[in-house]
């Protein structure tokens, strides 16, 4: 007898607070982006193959993973960096219209940015992001509200793009601010 | 009790149109992070936290409404934001720690 699948109800698991940290190569100016689960972010400069990493910022952030309560299933999101809403910024933009579309419908869209572009146009995490969708969704009391979280890379230009990123920038300061003086 | 009843009862003012519901408990923090893992739907989002990034994740996790503390002034965008996804702003001149008591009194 076939077994039958789970209608799953998904819960926030292993959750796990640190820092996002942007790092930039002066070598090649490319910039990246990681999780450190470490009380302070990490800011020396290192080295790396080809690369010499540098730090830029942080902000505190949060990792977690999904799992099913009912069959025991996990969903690992750590290539998940964080979420942004759209503010609308550029009129072409393919995620401003599809937010503005589903805004209408009560479907709030939020993007899904990564720590590795490789990881933006997989398969699976297309299928990540709609068991994200449904986590949100699911947990909504407002009647006919919906969460719809859609891959960053349908964003047109970041940048020029004025997005919301759901971050702590500034929250854990490990060093005053320099004088304005 | 409903928001309206405890707005009314804790002299919490309206930034925003009140959106009406039940209120399911309180949640207290400044941060974003906390808040997408930790907060239930339905609750109070207490803060002294004022940018856009607290509309975002408010409506994420269906917050029944933020209250931010001290008086603290919100920004004109993040209200525009806030009433878009019929999301409640109310303010208080009360400090957390003070408005937290009041809440636990009547019952939250």
């Amino acid at each position: 007898m076939a077994k039958q699948a789970c209608r799953h109800s998904w819960s926030m698991a292993d959750v796990r607070y640190g820092f996002m940290v942007t790092e930039k190569c002066f070598h090649c100016k490319d910039e990246r982006s990681y999780f450190a689960e470490e009380h302070i972010p990490p800011k020396e400069e290192y080295r790396e193959g080809e690369h010499f990493w540098d730090y830029l910022g942080s902000s505190q952030s949060v990792r977690f993973n999904l799992k099913c309560d009912k069959c025991g299933e996990k969903v690992c999101l750590d290539e998940l960096l964080g979420l942004m809403t759209c503010s609308g910024c550029t009129a072409d933009c393919n995620f401003n219209m599809i937010a503005r579309i589903c805004e209408e419908q009560k479907t709030w869209v939020y993007g899904a940015l990564l720590y590795r572009r490789e990881d933006a146009r997989k398969p699976e995490t297309a299928e990540k992001l709609a068991v994200l969708s449904r986590y949100f969704s699911d947990r909504i009391k407002t009647p006919g509200k919906k969460i719809l979280v859609l891959p960053g890379w349908l964003v047109k230009d970041f940048d020029v793009c004025r997005c919301t990123v759901l971050e702590d920038v500034g929250m854990f300061q490990t060093e005053p601010e320099p004088s304005q003086s | 009790m409903t928001l309206a009843e405890l707005s009314q009862k804790l002299g919490l003012k309206p930034l925003t149109e009140l959106h009406d519901t039940e209120v399911q408990g309180a949640y207290v923090s400044d941060m974003v992070s906390d808040v997408m893992a930790g907060a239930k739907p339905g609750s109070l989002w207490i803060t002294t936290q004022t940018h856009k990034n607290v509309v975002a994740a408010a409506n994420l996790v269906d917050i029944a409404a933020v209250v931010v503390t001290s008086g603290r002034a919100v920004a004109d965008e993040a209200i525009e934001m806030a009433n878009r996804a019929d999301l409640t702003i109310l303010s208080t001149d009360l400090d957390t720690y003070v408005l937290v008591g009041k809440l636990h009194e009547a019952g939250v």
